[in-house]
């Protein structure tokens, strides 16, 4: 009797425990090779598994041995993570990340993004990631049950060596098109315009934006650029500048996208325009004393 | 005198060329619009000329054609992302051929990376692609209420694809989200997109043992099973009309007084959709008609009837300050966190 009431009672556990494990997405690392040699380089992936549900917010912290290993680079080519609120970072000796997927991402393999470390010294390095949440795409930000998976390496003077390490990137391609809106909201900046903006790069990943505002049409190329973040703040809040936006992958490809103003100058107000119409006068000027000559030589 | 004049002449009318060559320039206005440029290993989007990593740009479509897109006619034209616009493009075929390498004896053609998307949505409706959460084309689905579209312009990595679209009442489907692997000078086939029928109800609450109408869109003819949630669940079959229309008057005898829930999915041709957005409706002692849908999208937080990059900013910016504006607290928790992105993220249009 006894027997039968454990079989009820593990049959039911089951039952409640079984469906929480089957939807679990799970978070782990995966590299090349578990062993490395001291000074050298290698990449680990962070991936997600969730075949059963879709998800669409992630966050978490990596943490790492500093005395061991070192961040080189954070590669987030492919990810699957369209927007980051926190792009992955090194802050205070953890790589911080957070961002969503709209629509959500269901599926095995989804890669978060890619860091190379470089070995300091040996031991045994152990990847963990502290405070992650994954959140369901289903409208109320439930959160997933996940699984993760830590990740050793170890370092070693005598570790066999394994080409190549790291995946070398050979990026020859632009950043993806991207269409950046300019708009404004009460709530930001005191409801001044602003211009948002994001794109991707699949081979290695975006840098960096820059932002130049100019009235100018075609002597925009004197002006200067100005590094920044979306959202940015627009300098010309009466919309009478044209607004380029360059975003720059980490192989140095660049991608600039024209925003026309909304509100351009008349044309006399520009002075481009009478420039050219004094090059113009100049020109006709020129031509006339040429006929001149030409006809008093005749 | 005779010099004179001659002089005044040669001057008017040098002066008249020159101003007949500038003037374009001069009153040439732009357009808003967002474009884009290149340089070296850049390129430059609102110039007018289609450049590497451009699609097309303004009238510069560099011979596309709707044609060439795998449609049978139309007229193409290029976005505000310099990608091609194949909404304005009628379909009715099947793909093209193959685009073969072809050396032969003229120069060199470069392969296009792209990618070609088949399915069915509702008839006529509008049908939104968006590439990695942005707007990348639009089309009109058939009478039969299949739709496709040919993205060229890619480069060779993962990309996440979603597709929407609004049924003939303005109710939005959800967003069907696929990754996608695209291999750099192929082109990638993504077929049998099923889009879920749209679910609507006649009432907010029904009086017990009488009808609740439930109702939505999906593909002509298509077998409809609509799921009504009780303490036991209740499945029910009817077949949409030729205009993909559906209707089924459920009787509600055997619920419980309550809230319940009713969803909706297709089937045609061997091919099935997920289950379609979930329906609230209370059983009680009287009949409440349902207030028309509020267009007032969760996550719109600038009210452009959109949840795009604009609205992920202003969440952005609030992200975990003090006092944020009830608009980005999704949630209504007094903080903007990552719950509130997640919900952004679901009712996400692009």
């Amino acid at each position: 009797m006894k027997h039968f009431l454990t079989k009820i009672l593990s049959a039911l556990l089951l039952g409640l425990v079984l469906p929480q494990f089957v939807f679990a997405a799970d978070i782990f690392f995966e590299a090349k090779i578990n062993e490395v040699r001291i000074g050298e380089q290698f990449e680990v992936n962070l991936f997600v598994n969730t075949p059963e549900e879709g998800i669409n917010a992630f966050e978490g912290e990596i943490t790492f041995p500093n005395d061991l290993v070192k961040v080189e680079e954070i590669r987030d080519g492919n990810s699957i993570v369209n927007f980051w609120i926190d792009k992955p970072e090194v802050q205070n000796g953890a790589i911080v990340f957070s961002g969503i997927t709209p629509g959500g991402f269901q599926g095995n393999k989804g890669l978060f993004f890619s860091v190379v470390f470089e070995t300091k010294s040996e031991g045994v390095a152990r990847f963990e990631i502290n405070d992650a949440r994954v959140l369901r795409n289903d409208g109320t930000g439930s959160q997933a049950v996940l699984t993760i998976a830590p990740f050793e390496m170890t370092i070693s003077s005598e570790a066999s060596v394994v080409v190549p390490v790291v995946t070398k990137v050979k990026d020859i391609e632009l950043p993806e098109s991207f269409a950046p809106e300019i708009s404004r909201d009460e709530s930001i900046a005191n409801g001044k315009w602003f211009v948002v903006f994001a794109t991707q790069d699949k081979a290695s990943g975006i840098d960096h934006y820059k932002i130049k505002e100019t009235q100018q049409r075609f002597l925009y190329i004197f002006s200067k650029w100005i590094s920044g973040e979306s959202p940015y703040v627009l300098q010309d809040q009466e919309l009478k500048s044209y607004v380029f936006i360059k975003a720059v992958d980490k192989a140095g490809n660049e991608r600039i996208v024209k925003i026309n103003p909304q509100n351009p100058l008349g044309w006399y107000e520009n002075y481009e325009n009478w420039l050219i119409v004094l090059l113009g006068l100049v020109i006709a000027y020129i031509i006339k004393n040429f006929l001149w000559w030409r006809h008093l030589k005749k | 005198m005779a010099t004179f004049s001659y002089q005044n002449k040669s001057i008017i009318t040098t002066a008249f060329l020159i101003l007949l060559t500038f003037l374009p320039i001069l009153l040439s206005h732009p357009v808003y619009a967002s474009v884009q440029e290149a340089s070296t290993r850049s390129s430059v989007c609102g110039n007018g000329v289609k450049e590497s990593g451009e699609q097309c740009d303004g009238s510069d479509l560099a011979g596309a054609s709707c044609t060439s897109q795998g449609y049978t006619g139309g007229n193409l034209s290029c976005s505000a992302s310099c990608t091609f616009n194949t909404s304005a493009c009628t379909s009715g075929g099947g793909g093209g051929g193959g685009d073969g390498g072809g050396s032969g004896g003229s120069g060199y053609v470069a392969p296009v990376t792209s990618a070609i998307f088949n399915g069915r949505a509702y008839p006529k409706s509008t049908v939104t692609l968006l590439k990695d959460a942005q707007i990348v084309a639009t089309a009109i689905a058939d009478t039969n209420a299949t739709f496709s579209f040919n993205i060229s312009g890619l480069t060779g990595g993962n990309y996440i694809f979603s597709v929407y679209s609004e049924d003939n009442k303005g109710n939005r489907s959800y967003l069907l989200t696929f990754p996608v692997s695209v291999t750099s000078g192929a082109t990638t086939q993504i077929s049998n997109i099923f889009l879920a029928p749209t679910i609507a109800v006649d009432k907010s609450e029904v009086k017990l043992g009488d009808n609740l109408a439930i109702f939505g869109q999906s593909s002509p003819n298509s077998e409809i099973t609509i799921s009504v949630n009780s303490n036991e669940e209740f499945f029910n079959k009817i077949k949409a009309d030729s205009g993909g229309t559906y209707l089924y008057n459920f009787d509600t005898s055997p619920l419980e007084i309550g809230q319940h829930f009713t969803k909706s999915k297709a089937a045609l041709n061997g091919e099935i959709t997920s289950f379609s957005a979930t329906i609230g409706f209370a059983v009680g002692t009287k009949n409440v008609l349902a207030q028309p849908s509020a267009k007032i999208l969760k996550g719109d937080l600038n009210s452009d009837g959109r949840v795009n990059l604009i609205d992920f900013s202003i969440t952005a910016y609030w992200y975990k300050r003090s006092s944020p504006p009830a608009s980005a607290d999704l949630n209504g928790d007094g903080k903007v966190d990552l719950i509130d992105f997640s919900i952004m993220a679901f009712y996400w249009t692009g």
